[in-house]
């Protein structure tokens, strides 16, 4: 389901990039009409829950990847895996805004030459997955890292003064997000979601993480990253049922220069409430790849 | 993609309408020094870890290996089974190093026990929602303060359904729709599905709250019985809730060096 979704949404972004010469300064001139309501402590409020469109690593030049030959269920592996469904207004009021990659604007990612050329070697070994390492890592119910986050599930923003936390449904992903000025944790700490530190520019939350592993994805065709990944990204609200977001990637190991990625969270309806996702528990994915239990003991993983 | 148990991962419209919840008398406050929001309740917000060794056995235990020594946090002592139960537990304590679901499975912890695991945990505090975002295994609950009570038709989470209240300076916290798979603790204390767990969350002063959970299970115990321990304030500088990634790692040791099938 999802390199079908990744497939119309590059396509719609394609058609928008030919009709709209430059969407992001379009976006970036509307911003300024709306000004948020603000939280107790002066800044925009963005709390409540959403859902997230539109961000994707997509690439112009992709390799084929193996995992996209699965049909229309997405799932290349043998598992019980079902989908959620998060619930949100029209979907129309997302017509013409900024998705996807917007910097290269021609979606040619400004690879290295040997990391490209590596990665073309790694895919086509994640089918069958020749070892533990070429299992795609949203498969194994890790942290998502920045970008891989099923966007079929809500989002929730909560604020209080000097913190920003970003929950995600999505396996009960939770960032908290410092914007009290306080710095990164030390170099020697490696995590799979980084260490983000936030800080406010107006109507705009920015947020700066670095400190991640080279655990995590970034999409079907780019399987990994390096840990000198780091990330830049910025949430305005631009209407009551919008946030305007832009993530600028940096993996100097792996591009010669920073990717920029644009996406909207749009207000989801009702009183939506994230409920448990519980991924590792149930998941019999690694399992049924190697024919035992993940688990040595006799509690059952699935029933 | 990855998701399964796809009826839990739904987004649920609550439309809580009459949450017919008696005021409950605002106890003036007794505590000094603690830190209060702007409506008046105790600000729980800040990172929290115990210091004691309830993860691995609640009751009194001597040390072994890789096991700390400890006194009962069990008032009265000792826990009250019944008499099957009581066998059961004594079975899960002799294959405690392969069948612990959180500590060897590295499922979720499950309430209380995601309390006192020796790691810590952030407490986000806002009106009407309480997040308590635990280190061990990227744990998360969402404590509700707006009135709600427990949705009826919901299936056990891992983490409970967790509806709280305020009386007077304490977070009362009721915990119910908890899965039978969690441990209480790494020498094999368990529970059933029908486990109702109590919560109090009282601060005692700036760094302390003390913490007590009743667990009520017709089905394992004789009666309710409860737990007390103090969660410490964690105040070193930039401290941070980091990442207990526990699947990572036992998917690395388990399957690290493993041939997936048909590959020769």
């Amino acid at each position: 389901m999802r390199t079908a979704l990744f497939g119309i949404s590059a396509a719609a972004a394609v058609v928008a990039m030919i009709m709209m010469p430059a969407p992001a300064n379009a976006q970036e001139k509307a911003a300024p009409k709306y000004v948020a309501p603000r939280t107790a402590d002066g800044h925009p409020d963005m709390q409540g829950a959403w859902a997230r469109r539109g961000v994707g690593l997509q690439e112009s030049n992709a390799p084929n990847s193996p995992l996209g030959d699965f049909g229309s269920t997405g799932q290349p592996y043998p598992t019980v895996f079902n989908t959620g469904v998060s619930t949100t207004q029209d979907r129309s009021v997302l017509q013409g805004r900024p998705t996807g990659v917007i910097d290269p604007a021609d979606r040619v990612l400004p690879w290295r030459p040997e990391a490209d050329a590596a990665r073309r070697e790694f895919i086509p070994k994640m089918i069958p997955p020749a070892s533990l390492a070429y299992i795609e890592k949203s498969a194994r119910c890790v942290l998502p890292g920045p970008l891989e986050a099923d966007d079929r599930h809500p989002y929730q923003i909560i604020q209080r003064p000097g913190y920003f936390v970003m929950m995600y449904e999505y396996n009960h992903v939770t960032r908290v997000i410092p914007t009290d000025g306080r710095s990164h944790v030390g170099p020697d700490i490696r995590l799979f979601m980084g260490d983000p530190v936030g800080h406010w520019e107006g109507e705009t939350l920015v947020v700066d993480t670095t400190n991640f592993n080279d655990k995590t994805s970034l999409g079907r065709t780019v399987p990994y990253h390096s840990d000198a990944l780091h990330t830049i990204e910025r949430y305005t609200k631009i209407d009551p049922n919008i946030i305007d977001y832009q993530i600028t990637i940096e993996d100097p190991k792996m591009f010669t220069r920073p990717i920029k990625i644009a996406g909207t969270f749009q207000a989801a309806a009702g009183e939506t409430e994230l409920m448990e996702f519980a991924c590792a528990e149930g998941s019999q994915t690694l399992p049924n790849i190697f024919g035992f239990e993940l688990a040595p003991g006799r509690v059952p993983a699935n029933r | 993609m990855t998701s399964k148990r796809g009826w839990r991962s739904r987004a649920v419209f609550l439309l809580v309408l009459c949450a017919a919840i008696p005021a409950v008398g605002q106890a003036q406050a007794n505590a000094p020094n603690i830190a209060r929001g702007p409506d008046g309740k105790p600000d729980l917000n800040g990172i929290w870890q115990v210091l004691n060794s309830a993860a691995w056995d609640l009751q009194d235990h001597s040390a072994a290996l890789g096991v700390p020594p400890g006194q009962s946090v069990v008032e009265g002592g000792t826990i009250p089974y019944l008499p099957a139960a009581a066998a059961k537990q004594r079975d899960n304590f002799e294959h405690r190093d392969t069948d612990d679901p959180a500590e060897v499975t590295c499922y979720l912890p499950g309430v209380p026990r995601a309390t006192y695991m020796p790691f810590p945990f952030e407490i986000i505090q806002t009106p009407k929602l309480i997040v308590f975002s635990y280190e061990f295994a990227h744990a998360r609950r969402n404590v509700f303060t707006d009135g709600s009570s427990h949705p009826s038709g919901f299936p056990d989470f891992w983490m409970g359904d967790s509806r709280g209240r305020w009386e007077g300076d304490t977070l009362v916290v009721d915990v119910t729709n908890l899965d039978d798979r969690t441990w209480l603790d790494h020498a094999g204390n368990f529970h059933s599905d029908a486990l109702h767990v109590v919560e109090r969350y009282t601060p005692i002063d700036a760094g302390h709250i003390m913490y007590e959970a009743t667990l009520e299970d017709p089905k394992v115990f004789t009666r309710p019985w409860k737990i007390t321990m103090p969660l410490y304030r964690r105040i070193e500088k930039n401290v941070k809730v980091l990442e207990y990634e526990c699947v990572y790692y036992l998917q690395e040791k388990r399957y690290g060096n493993a041939k997936p099938i048909g590959v020769p």
